[in-house]
């Protein structure tokens, strides 16, 4: 776990990523492992579980960033029905790379941050709903598995605790959408990934209709280290509203692409420009792509946003899973969202109308227009395609497919204007 | 109740209803597509949009519960914009060939797109077309048309039970389509083309043949069951179109027999003119006065028997009586082909609950019935109580197939019936619970059989209804049994005015009036046919029925045609033609003005009739008019007449016919509270029960009429006969052609195995096509080791 002095923390999750043999049980308990998880068993309930991460203020590292405390606090007990802890390992965002991470070198720490998550929510059976393509992945966590229920980590009867949980690990069949937490969920029930509409929320009517939460990798692989150091503790890295550590995972025109867990606050210049090497070419990023694939573009003017859920907001953005694709003026922003275009088209679940038809008509018409077919009433329709699929749906792909193309027509209509077979 | 509000008016609803049904409660037009009120919420067309204040999205309002102090908006510059956007999507791929779409004219997305759609659509890429799927005989797929609401997923899923329609693939390559083909095992399949939106599920039989706007509409009562669900007839001038249920009615769906059955109106079999035989040749067309000469000579100052349809209405069942008081004071009559118990019944045919309070109930038990040929409706219903978590058993001597999951069920001979009840007894009287007379009926049975447990356990609840079926009431022990069960839920309390869970099947329509009109002269068919036989008639006078197709005494009744001569009356000649020397038309009753009560005894009274086909007359008239040329007083000379002519045996119709209420006047089952009939030991040596099976495409003169319904049975058809494996292997025996031995003697069968059916019984899949097997109630396979 992370060194012995708390304030010399400047990782959270990745505190031992480089550990040779972390994914082993033995090599994961000499640096820390599991040493805490005892004390919590004993010594905690659920009512100071949530208390410390609502104090913390952890929020959701999947992409939406809902206060993990808040959400935890939400699910009804005695409901006479059992109450099921899910991990989202579905990380199919592009750009986003994280997870896989935590989970091949590091898996123990997720399976700690889970088993105090389930004590605390008093959850019998906790999935790991992993992405299919993770299959190496798949097999650490599987063999991490086994050696905690080995170590009578997992299973009945925890470390003689009187707590039970089961851990399983559920591979998904490849489509995007199941990272969407109730779409995961149909999938994990076994029928197709769409995503559900709300009210019901999963926290209330979840898993085979029983109170679920649903988790990212990263938000529960965080929960050892504030049970351990204290939500205080946590809240005071970062900034307010904003507390921790957050990885990023960080690709594009960087000289050294990578995951990089800083706290956050941290400038999108800084993370760039001293962690990742700098600009390939130039020294201002043409885009900025801040959460993910389906979050919009920042552009130069926002290279000095400092990394919260909040300035990316209030920059027109959003924080999402932290993966930051960068571009410099090399970048071909036409080909860039014809692509991105074509990914949500095969991704979109088919179900709401406005996104299955909207984003493969997107698709179409940025195909044409990267060909140079373009004309100008392409540019129009792109728009108002775009604007009434976004926000209109049961889940959020449809504002996803939309914002690359909104961010393009937005920011760079001249770079869309060149490629007209027509000039306007 | 909350309250919010809609454009500005304060409304109330009920908690939790959704936005989109409280702007329908309040007449604010939301459109949408794939939201329908007897299915599940979907939310995915995304057309009911609509503005909440403070709420930075527009909100599916299908999907999102109403709360206090809501402000909604239903049309605003920006949703207008949005929904013109939808329809812009759902267009895209969907044809612009309305002109030749059986939809058009009555086509949900051809009304949105006038009223919110663009005048022009934009999209100039590749179009995309979808294959077609097999649904079986009734349902056409144009799935390029497809706006994939699911709504027909749901309602095989929800409705049907059968699961077989699904979602396959996703984004713009999303399809609908059959799981597997020609799958649609659903009795209520018709109802597709009816909730599918657009033009991509349509009513094959109707297709390519006439619009929408050519139909005009008749309001009528479906007697394909004792259901009775309202209907709207569509006919093209005089000619029937289809059928189809109506908005608002009881039952929101009809089923593929009532709905399909339609052809048969306009079918060779129909009568529509009279017919006699002249010089014992064939039947040919006559003049009404011709046939009557023939019908005074064969029937002036002769002993009858007649047979009647329930399905006539009421109307037409009193001037049935009326002709027989003033020609035939001495005759018995006989309107049921399946009883042959004619002892008092402690609780008579009908239901002493309406299909929502069974739906309802805390337990519901099924005894020997196929519910979800009987009665799919009812069948719809249970199926949505089990959706809900309510239990459901069913204790028969088959597992018929439902579509949903039985929570208890227990496979039984019907001669196992008494020790059922016996055992059922016995636990209840554990319990302390009894009633006069109960000992000494669980004292004549020496057996108990543990299926009386699963009866018991159910009768425990607060409420439980039974449901009474063929099994029993066909047996020839009837009144023994009914009598038991009548004891058992009077012992549990449900057998209270405000809690009588009885509710025995009827064979027809009309049965609680034809108790109070009938009950007095009423014979078994079976006696009918036997005193033909034995010499001790001279005619039978047979009136919309078909006792050689239809019941449980095919061989009696040709056995008494070939003594005596037949006059038919009716609509469908059927296989009557053979046998009968004169055939009298008698209108149908898309034809009527008329009056129907279904098994729950609610009234309804049709009177916006088709005009006739050919010289078909309403049943009462053509009784007045037999009357008069036989020579005796005329009684009534129209339908108000007739009508208080019914008021004197059943005043609770009197009401209705003022114009007063028909849905919640129900006419009740008579309770016969002083029969006490004790079970009689079975006295054959036959080792094997027969039970025969009711299949909703065969079974009545109008199916058989029907091609389309004649088709579906085909496909649907179960082998002839049928029994558990093991019953062939005790013997030694494997599947083939089996000698079967009954009091009626020696005949040859196809017998099949099955899993489903009880042990000890002689199962026959096909009434009618296995001929005598449908007469008898025990039998035995010949061969094999003893």
């Amino acid at each position: 776990m992370i060194s012995s002095d708390p304030k010399q923390v400047k990782q959270i999750c990745f505190d031992n990523i480089d550990v040779p043999g972390m994914h082993t049980l033995s090599v994961a308990r000499k640096n820390g492992a599991y040493a805490f998880l005892p004390t919590v068993l004993k010594d905690f309930d659920s009512g100071k579980i949530i208390d410390e991460v609502k104090t913390s203020g952890l929020r959701g590292r999947g992409g939406a960033g809902f206060p993990t405390g808040l959400k935890w606090s939400f699910v009804p007990r005695n409901t006479g029905k059992p109450t099921y802890l899910l991990c989202n390992a579905d990380e199919g965002e592009p750009g986003t790379f994280k997870d896989r991470d935590i989970m091949r070198f590091d898996p123990h720490l997720l399976i700690e941050g889970m088993i105090m998550a389930g004590f605390a929510l008093d959850v019998q059976d906790a999935y790991i709903y992993i992405r299919g393509e993770f299959l190496h992945e798949t097999n650490v966590m599987n063999a991490a598995i086994a050696e905690a229920y080995e170590a009578n980590l997992l299973g009945d009867n925890i470390l003689g605790s009187g707590y039970s949980m089961d851990l399983t690990v559920h591979r998904g069949a490849g489509a995007y959408i199941c990272g969407e937490e109730t779409a995961l969920i149909e999938s994990l029930e076994g029928k197709a990934g769409r995503p559900r509409f709300k009210p019901p929320f999963p926290a209330v009517e979840g898993f085979y209709g029983c109170p679920t939460v649903v988790n990212n990798v990263e938000t529960l692989a965080t929960v050892p280290a504030i049970l351990e150091f204290g939500g205080q503790w946590h809240a005071s890295i970062g900034v307010p509203n904003n507390a921790g550590c957050k990885v990023f995972s960080v690709s594009g025109h960087v000289n050294k692409p990578g995951n990089y867990e800083v706290p956050l606050g941290t400038s999108l210049k800084t993370l760039i420009e001293d962690y990742c090497g700098g600009l390939q070419h130039g020294t201002v990023p043409k885009v900025i792509i801040p959460g993910g694939s389906s979050t919009p573009w920042l552009t130069a003017e926002h290279y000095e946003t400092p990394l919260t859920y909040d300035d990316l907001m209030k920059a027109g953005s959003f924080l999402g899973s932290g993966a930051i694709i960068v571009m410099d003026e090399t970048a071909d922003l036409v080909a860039l969202t014809h692509r991105l275009a074509h990914f949500y088209a095969h991704e979109s679940c088919g179900q709401c109308t406005p996104c299955r038809e909207g984003t493969g008509w997107l698709e179409r018409i940025m195909k044409r227009v990267e060909k140079g077919q373009g004309n100008a009433e392409d540019v129009t329709v792109l728009g108002e395609a775009a604007t009434h699929m976004a926000g209109r749906t049961i889940c959020a792909l449809a504002e996803g497919a939309a914002a690359p193309v909104l961010s393009l027509l937005k920011y760079f209509p001249e770079d869309v204007q060149a490629r007209l077979a027509e000039k306007s | 109740m909350t309250s919010l509000f809609i454009n500005d008016q304060e409304v109330d609803v009920a908690p939790g209803t959704s936005i989109l049904e409280a702007c329908r409660e309040n007449g604010a037009e939301v459109p949408y597509f794939c939201y329908h009120p007897e299915l599940s919420v979907a939310a995915n067309c995304r057309m009911c949009l609509v503005e909440v204040e403070g709420w930075a999205k527009p909100a599916a309002s299908c999907c999102t519960p109403v709360s206090e102090g809501m402000k909604v908006k239903t049309q605003t510059e920006s949703l207008a914009k949005d929904r013109e956007m939808v329809m812009e999507y759902l267009l895209i791929h969907h044809p612009l060939d309305c002109p030749v779409c059986d939809q058009g004219g009555s086509c949900k997305l051809q009304d949105y797109a006038v009223e919110h759609g663009a005048s022009k659509g934009r999209y100039a890429e590749h179009k995309r077309a979808s294959v077609n799927y097999e649904l079986g005989p009734f349902v056409n797929t144009c799935m390029t048309r497809c706006i994939h609401c699911t709504r027909c997923v749901r309602f095989a899923d929800e409705v049907a039970g059968t699961g077989d329609i699904g979602i396959l693939n996703r984004s713009d390559h999303m399809n609908i389509a059959g799981i597997v083909e020609e799958a649609l095992e659903s009795e209520l399949s018709g109802n597709l083309p009816d909730i599918c939106p657009v033009g991509a599920l349509l009513d094959k039989p109707s297709h390519d043949v006439s619009r929408p706007w050519e139909m005009s509409h008749h309001k009528s009562t479906c007697t394909q069951c004792p259901n009775g669900c309202d209907i709207s007839i569509e006919s093209r001038g005089d000619e029937v179109m289809r059928i189809r249920p109506i908005e608002h009615s009881p039952e929101p769906w009809i089923c593929d027999r009532g709905r399909y059955v339609y052809d048969a109106f306009r079918s060779d079999n129909r009568i529509l003119k009279p017919t006699m035989r002249r010089d014992g040749g064939g039947l040919v067309e006559a003049s009404w006065d011709e046939a009557f000469e023939q019908v005074i000579t064969l029937l002036k100052d002769k002993r009858v028997g007649i047979l009647f349809s329930p399905d006539w209405s009421i109307e037409g069942q009193m001037a049935i009586r009326l002709m027989r008081d003033a020609l035939f004071p001495d005759a018995k009559v006989a309107y049921g082909l399946h009883r042959r118990d004619m002892r008092t019944f402690a609780f008579e045919e009908g239901f002493s609950m309406t299909t929502a309070q069974i739906e309802a109930a805390d337990q519901v038990v099924v005894l020997g019935s196929d519910l979800r040929q009987r009665l799919p409706l009812l069948m719809q219903r249970l199926r949505k109580r089990g959706r809900a978590g309510k239990p459901v058993s069913r204790i028969g001597a088959m597992n018929y197939r439902t579509n949903m999951d039985i929570n208890n069920d227990a496979l039984v001979r019907p001669r196992d019936w008494p020790a059922v009840i016996a055992r059922a007894m016995e636990q209840v009287r554990e319990v302390g619970k009894t009633a006069a007379g109960f000992d000494s009926w669980m004292a004549a049975v020496s057996d108990r059989h543990e299926a009386g447990k699963v009866l018991a356990d159910a009768l425990m609840a607060d409420s439980c209804a039974l449901l009474v079926g063929e099994e029993i009431r066909a047996h020839e022990d009837a009144a023994a049994l009914i009598h038991g069960l009548d004891l058992l839920m009077r012992a549990c309390g449900h057998a209270e005015s405000d809690n009588d869970g009885r509710n025995l099947i009827p064979e027809g329509m009309n049965r609680q009036v034809l108790s109070a009109t009938h009950g007095d002269v009423r014979a078994s068919a079976g006696d009918i046919f036997a005193a033909a036989s034995a010499g001790d008639l001279d005619a039978l006078i047979v009136i919309g029925s078909d006792p050689v197709g239809d019941g449980v005494f095919p061989s009696a009744a040709k056995a008494a045609l070939a003594k005596v001569p037949l006059i038919q009356i009716g609509s469908i000649s059927g296989e009557m033609a053979e046998y009968a020397s004169v055939q009298l038309p008698a209108a149908a009753y898309s034809e009527v003005e008329g009056t129907f009560v279904n098994m729950e005894g609610r009234i309804r009274i049709a009177s916006n009739p088709i005009k006739s086909l050919g010289q078909e007359r309403p049943l009462w008239k053509v009784m007045m008019r037999m009357i008069q040329v036989m020579g005796a007083e005329v009684p009534v000379v129209n339908l108000d007449e007739l009508r208080a002519a019914v008021v004197e045996r059943l005043p609770e119709l009197a009401g209705a016919w003022a114009g007063g209420a028909t849905d919640t006047v129900l006419i009740k089952p008579r309770r016969n509270r002083d029969v006490s009939i004790a079970p009689a030991a079975r006295s054959d040596s036959f080792e094997l029960d027969v039970v025969s099976r009711y299949s909703m495409y065969r079974e009545g003169m109008w199916a058989r009429a029907s091609k389309l319904l004649t088709e579906a049975g085909r496909i649907h058809a179960l082998d002839d006969v049928l029994v558990h494996p093991e019953t062939l292997a005790a013997k030694g025996l494997s599947v083939g052609e089996h000698k079967v031995r009954t009091f009626l003697g020696e005949n040859t069968y196809h017998i099949g195995v099955r899993e489903d059916v009880s042990p000890g019984v002689l199962f026959v899949g096909k009434r009618g096509v296995a001929g005598d097997l449908s007469d008898v109630s025990g039998a035995s396979i010949e061969g094999g080791a003893a």
